[in-house]
């Protein structure tokens, strides 16, 4: 062992800055900046996420102890009491926002407008009309689709681009309010479709909701909700 | 349809499904995931009351985070013992006086693995411990003791009886070993 580098802490040339960050030996300030240069550059990344998954495998060395009753309301309290305050349309817009990087590495940009004539049923052209649209858009996709609701409880889509993933399905979700999102079923990527609007989508449909699309298992999700990354996304806006 | 999923799919489906602000999916990933994580926050800040504070933030950071998780580059139970982990240590961090030590050198590191190299070491499991192996067994305790005690250059001096400038020395060339040993 040479004493040279005692001072500097490099070796050879070397240094263990991110392994050091990864461990949390680094002081605050340093910490923060190391931080701040990984974040901003792909190698450092590549670097992080290598030590955190190598150290992940000493995880089993933390065992699991039993968390008291009382907690878990405390942790609902923050986390939908917060989350009650935001406004619908925003706090949609936000949790759906944040999608685009998980979406990134799967599928590609899907962009679709989606338009509903919420018109009443009838062949009169001269009757007054609420026009509804969104546009879906996410990185990663060249898949495109055009939807219109035709006024007797049904949207017709139009895959304007796009091609089918192997072993999967493209899944369109009705999001409104806080509620969980309501599936509208399996949508073909590549041709014509209509889908029947149930009353319960129906029932939310107009500004503010939010119509997104998934990448599902093969059938459409297993579990009734979400499982797959969003592809397409947007809300319902009043034209 | 019926697909056969793995515990780690169910977790990572309901850290998904916690993005789209699905309040059931967050309350299963709860009761699923808790006991793990306040096990973290425990072993970490070893007082039980700030440990289940801080297990209550963490569970506030999962929510507000669910939508950075990739799944993919992390398996999601590892994910949320990271989140866990970070947090504790940043109490613990906030809690230090000011460091002295400015002598930390800016300048990038060594060269990293390719993103893709690094997702395809991913599943080696039992690679790390083989190679701390590798190390002298009280530089490799050192390790062990930064990753799951959270204890700082600081405290392995004190414990390992040695100056803090040597103990610096000893985990920096352990880890760029380690990372030879790794990447090997």
């Amino acid at each position: 062992m040479t004493t040279s580098d005692d001072i500097s802490g490099d070796f050879e040339g070397r240094n263990a800055l991110v392994a050091e960050y990864v461990l949390g030996l680094l002081s605050s300030s340093q910490h923060a900046r190391i931080g701040n240069l990984i974040d901003n550059d792909q190698n450092l990344r590549a670097d992080r996420d290598f030590w955190i998954s190598r150290f992940a495998s000493l995880n089993d060395e933390f065992s699991e102890a039993q968390v008291p009753g009382h907690i878990y309301p405390a942790v609902a309290a923050r986390v939908f009491g917060e989350q009650g305050r935001a406004s619908k349309s925003s706090s949609f817009w936000e949790s759906l926002m944040v999608w685009r990087g998980i979406a990134a590495g799967a599928v590609a940009i899907a962009v679709a407008a989606v338009g509903f004539n919420l018109a009443q049923p009838g062949p009169d052209i001269g009757a007054l009309t609420t026009q509804l649209v969104a546009a879906l858009e996410e990185e990663g996709s060249d898949v495109k689709f055009v939807a219109l609701y035709d006024g007797s409880g049904n949207v017709r889509l139009t895959a304007l681009s796009g091609a089918a993933v192997p072993d999967k399905d493209f899944e369109l979700w009705a999001i409104q309010g806080g509620n969980s999102p309501i599936s509208m079923g399996v949508i073909p990527v590549n041709e014509r479709s209509s889908v029947v609007v149930s009353p319960d989508v129906m029932s939310g449909l107009g500004d503010g909701s939010v119509l997104a699309i998934t990448l599902e298992p093969k059938g459409g999700s297993p579990t009734g909700n979400p499982t797959g990354p969003v592809v397409a996304k947007g809300a319902v806006t009043e034209i | 349809m019926a697909t056969q999923n793995t515990p780690t799919q169910d977790i990572a489906d309901l850290i998904a499904r916690c993005a789209l602000r699905d309040r059931d999916a967050f309350r299963t990933l709860y009761e699923r995931t808790s006991a793990k994580l306040f096990g973290v926050t425990l072993r970490i800040l070893k007082d039980r009351s700030e440990a289940e504070e801080a297990v209550q933030e963490v569970y506030v950071k999962v929510w507000q985070r669910a939508d950075r998780y990739v799944a993919g580059n992390t398996s999601p139970i590892s994910w949320l013992v990271a989140v866990a982990r970070n947090h504790s240590l940043d109490i613990l961090r906030a809690r230090r006086p000011p460091s002295a030590d400015i002598d930390v050198a800016l300048e990038v590191p060594d060269a990293a693995p390719s993103p893709e190299r690094a997702a395809q070491n991913n599943e080696e499991r039992g690679q790390i411990e083989k190679c701390l192996g590798t190390l002298e067994s009280d530089r490799a305790d050192a390790v062990r003791g930064a990753y799951l005690d959270g204890y700082s250059y600081e405290e392995l001096a004190s414990r390992y009886a040695v100056p803090l400038n040597t103990m610096r020395t000893w985990l920096r060339r352990s880890l760029i070993k380690l990372k030879e040993c790794l990447t090997a």
